[in-house]
């Protein structure tokens, strides 16, 4: 039986969205004791490898189907991760160690009232609404500037980067009133609920499980569409596409935006399962990372971003535990291998092998074909 | 071999002249501290004043204070009277060490072996009453009879300064008999500003128009001091409004000329950084500006060149005896050995990754990131996690002052090897067959394969060349920081920025983006501090690029991408 593309992505997306499910199936049904028995904490970090899955296909929406390189990506993810942050933070209330209405940080730097940016964020509303609009605005502004300006390819990557950088320098600062080098930590709830019950984590779980399936859902959508075609057309020639008449300026904008937007949601979703958040996590390196992700997964596919960004933070986490002196020679040759050897990244992989069995099968082949002829 | 010897003859016995005779004069300063403090307490005075004629500042500075403080004792085996030098130290055991006042060593006994001393059980040499109220006066004077014009010079200055009258009258006998030229023009600055204090109405205006032409930046806060008398009407003094006038022309000349000095100290700094800039990015300028590769272990190939450095240094260190000459001498071997390791690096990485991925680009980038991991963890692995320090020789350190100007001499180095790396590189691309081929192969592989360039090789040779310039700029940073795994991770974003803003692809735009950038961060740190600074920095080159998407000097051709 043979499937269209288009469907075959879609059973794509079903296994995955299937595997992603299943565990946390596993974990309340099986007993401890079972084989298929998922823990707590093994759903925790589960979550987490989610979240970068989630970011992983953002990224991928830009530089697998658009050509664009962003090394931004993790700025909008910190923004969105700080935009929540700050409620959480105040949802703390007097429950933290200097038993203050303020968050400890500002106690701990001598501040006597919350900073009147600060106050709107004791509403959830406010602080999801931030999630969105403050990366969204921010790729807004500067895919304006720069799209306008025809900065692409590897210009983009740099200027991007160095956003990127300049943010992270920002974010450091303790007068910047984000905590500076510590972030936001000690959170008590979310929503009323006890972050550290694990209850809350599997329902976080949950959700970010229900995100990167819309997200992939969103991506399967976006490739029907005559959006997607138009996308695409700009990643393999904008000039053509632009001599063809459209406004490729405005399609990359829009583009940029949603990704923003995406990566933005993600950082929301993070915090609380991770329950911190500091400038670290938009270093520069941090969007290298993202674009490896998905260029293990496997660039311009919908679940190789997914399977990408999990497999390789798996192995993070297994390299960092077993072999704490090697993980990153590790990491640096697995990027290698993958970019000189993998094009197409593990989701290609199959595909690949095939071409080589084809190219090599008469060696297979014609040996016992050859004996009969000479006898 | 023999070469190498009489260079080190040489400077060995060029470093070792000038201490002998400074010890003959401090030999005889402290037999002469040694009478005194022996002599009866009407002889101290005289010999204290005879010591401070000798003008060792250090000795009389330093001894004076202890014998007052009560540390000098007289050690006494055998009736053999010998002031020693015994530290006041609340955390010290009882039974320490002293030192001897007449050599400045440490106290031995007949065989040569350490005695030590309990300063309870010794008596105390105290100086007799009207010796010591001598002691405070000696002790700022001492610098005016020291042999060093230098010192003599500061010590004239930092009197004036103290603007009292007892000084006055010792910096005008000073000038009558002064000759050296430097100590004079700080005699008079210093009088001048004690003349602001103390003089009389001819005197004061005298020193105002002094210090006015002098531009005299350590008069500026007593001329501030009297303005402010004047203005709250605690002196007796009564200006006309010309005077007033006068006066307010003194220290607005002042301030412009310090506006001035601090615009060339910017300006200088900013040059100096912009140079470290430059041969940060040059490297990168040629391989991603020509080749086209993001070679994110640029920065590693800097690590390379740096850790080369303190390689150079230990082995110095390990086959010269004396580590003084180690130290002055290893950096010279240091420039060309990291250049050579640092190009062998990119040729290794050349020729396993990089040719692969010419036409990948973007690609090249994730693959060099995982080799900046590897070769990160690798130096961690090798050479520990801590930093290592690199010693920079006595050469480099120190700096000098032109027209109130400081001038690091680290920093005039750095300008002046950038000077020396920007022009080879050019002449390179230039003037010689080699470079030809390199501009050929950047422009059009195809077209130069076709004319019988062999681009594997000279893509090779390019790599190298610029991995080696990025081992330069390694050896250069290691003078200004330590040394460790993620050094060059802190210049790669400023050096990719910096080959961008210039204009991908042209050196000349790759200097002058590199110094303009420094400039201009130099410029913001006053008012910004460093950091948002920095920021600042960034976001002007964001908005610059928004103007000139290609950079300063944009790379010109028909075809569209």
């Amino acid at each position: 039986m043979k499937f269209s593309e288009d469907q075959r992505r879609l059973i794509g997306i079903a296994l995955t969205a299937g595997v992603m499910f299943l565990l946390p199936a596993l974990n309340v049904t099986m007993t401890p004791e079972s084989f298929l028995h998922v823990s707590d904490f093994q759903l925790n970090l589960w979550g987490k490898y989610l979240c970068y899955a989630a970011l992983a296909i953002s990224l991928n929406m830009l530089w697998g189907y658009t050509g664009l390189l962003c090394l931004g990506q993790s700025l909008f993810f910190a923004l969105g991760g700080y935009a929540l942050g700050m409620h959480l933070m105040l949802m703390i209330g007097e429950e933290g160690a200097y038993k203050s209405e303020l968050p400890d940080f500002m106690v701990f730097m001598g501040y006597t009232e919350l900073p009147s940016h600060w106050v709107p964020f004791y509403s959830i509303w406010v602080a999801v609404a931030a999630v969105i609009l403050v990366p969204g605005i921010l790729a807004l502004v500067f895919g304006f500037l720069a799209f306008r300006a025809r900065i692409k390819g590897v210009y983009f990557a740099i200027i991007t980067q160095a956003l990127t950088y300049a943010a992270c320098l920002l974010f450091f600062r303790n007068e910047f009133t984000f905590g500076g080098n510590n972030g936001f930590t000690d959170f008590k709830t979310v929503l009323g609920h006890d972050v550290f019950d694990p209850g809350t984590q599997r329902g976080l779980y949950l959700l970010t499980a229900m995100y990167v399936t819309s997200c992939m859902l969103f991506n399967w959508w976006l490739l029907r569409t005559k959006f997607g075609r138009i996308q695409q057309a700009i990643r393999d020639s904008e000039n053509r596409v632009r001599f063809s008449g459209y406004s490729t300026t405005s399609y990359k904008l829009f583009i940029f935006v949603v990704s923003g937007i995406m990566a933005g949601i993600v950082g929301a979703l993070y915090i609380p399962q991770v329950g911190i958040i500091n400038p670290e996590e938009m270093r520069p390196s941090k969007s290298l990372e993202i674009v490896v992700w998905v260029a293990v997964g496997g660039r311009a596919t919908i679940v190789g971003p997914v399977i990408g960004a999990v497999f390789v933070n798996w192995l993070k986490s297994y390299t960092t535990y077993h072999y704490p002196d090697y993980w990153l020679i590790i990491l640096g040759a697995l990027f290698v291998f993958v970019v000189l050897f993998m094009p197409n990244g593990i989701v290609g992989l199959p595909a690949q092998l095939r071409e080589l069995w084809k190219k090599n099968q008469h060696r297979f082949k014609s040996m016992p074909k050859d004996e009969p002829a000479s006898a | 071999m023999p070469l190498r010897k009489t260079i080190c003859w040489v400077l060995l016995v060029l470093l070792g002249i000038a201490p002998y005779a400074a010890q003959a004069d401090e030999d005889a300063a402290r037999a002469i501290l040694t009478e005194a403090i022996l002599a009866s307490s009407n002889d101290q005075v005289a010999l204290v004043e005879e010591l401070a004629a000798t003008g060792e500042t250090e000795i009389v500075t330093n001894y004076l204070e202890a014998w007052k403080r009560g540390d000098i004792y007289i050690f006494d085996p055998e009736s053999k009277r010998i002031p020693i030098y015994v530290p006041e130290d609340e955390d010290a055991p009882a039974l320490r060490s002293a030192i001897v006042v007449e050599t400045g060593e440490v106290l031995v006994n007949e065989l040569g072996e350490p005695v030590t001393v309990d300063p309870e059980n010794l008596d105390q040499a105290r100086p007799a009453r009207k010796a010591r109220k001598l002691f405070s006066r000696l002790t700022d004077l001492v610098g005016l009879n020291s042999a060093n014009p230098d010192v003599r010079a500061e010590s004239a200055l930092k009197l004036g300064l103290k603007q009292n009258q007892d000084y006055l009258r010792d910096l005008l006998a000073l000038k009558e008999t002064e000759k050296d030229p430097a100590v004079l023009e700080a005699l008079e600055e210093g009088i001048a500003v004690s003349h602001l204090a103390h003089g009389s109405r001819e005197e004061l205006m005298a020193a105002i128009a002094t210090l006015e032409k002098m531009n005299s930046l350590a008069g500026l806060s007593a001329l501030g001091n009297l303005k402010a008398e004047l203005d709250e009407g605690q002196t007796e003094l009564e200006f006309n409004a010309d005077e007033r006038a006068a006066l307010d022309k003194t220290i607005e000349s002042i301030n412009s000329y310090l506006a001035k000095i601090d615009f060339i100290g910017t300006c200088f700094r900013g040059l100096s950084l912009g140079a470290v800039l430059v041969i940060v990015a040059l490297g990168l300028a040629i391989t991603f500006g020509l080749m086209g590769v993001i070679n994110m272990a640029h920065g590693e190939m800097i690590a390379v060149g740096a850790y080369s450095a303190f390689l150079s240094q230990q082995f110095f260190a390990s086959i010269i005896d004396s580590s003084k000459l180690a130290l002055e001498t290893y950096f010279l071997f240091a420039i060309p050995f990291s250049f050579v390791t640092a190009a062998l690096a990119g040729l290794i990485l050349e020729r396993s990754v990089i040719q692969f991925l010419y036409k990948r680009p973007l690609e090249s980038l994730l693959a060099t990131w995982g080799i900046s991991l590897i070769l990160q963890q690798g130096f961690r692995l090798v050479f520990g996690a801590a930093n290592r320090q690199v010693n920079s020789p006595s050469w480099l350190l120190g700096n000098i002052e032109i027209l109130d100007i400081t001038f690091g001499y680290n920093r005039i180095f750095v300008i002046f090897f950038a000077v020396i790396i920007v022009v080879g590189t050019w002449l390179l691309m230039t003037r010689t067959p080699l470079g030809l081929s390199i501009r050929a192969v950047m422009q059009d592989p195809e077209m130069a394969s076709a004319m019988g360039i062999r681009i594997d090789r000279t893509r090779m040779i390019t790599f190298a060349f610029g991995s080696g310039l990025a081992g330069l700029a390694g050896v250069f940073l290691s003078q200004i920081g330590s040394v460790g795994s993620n050094l060059g991770q802190s210049y790669i974003v400023d050096s990719f920025m910096v080959v961008v803003v210039g204009g991908v692809g042209n050196i000349l735009g790759t200097v002058l983006s590199a110094l303009g950038i420094g400039v201009t961060d130099q410029a913001l740190q006053p008012a910004l501090g460093p950091v948002m600074g920095r920021i600042t920095v960034l976001v002007i080159i964001i908005i610059f690029l928004q103007w000139k998407p290609g950079g300063l000097f944009p790379s010109r051709s028909r075809s569209l991408d």
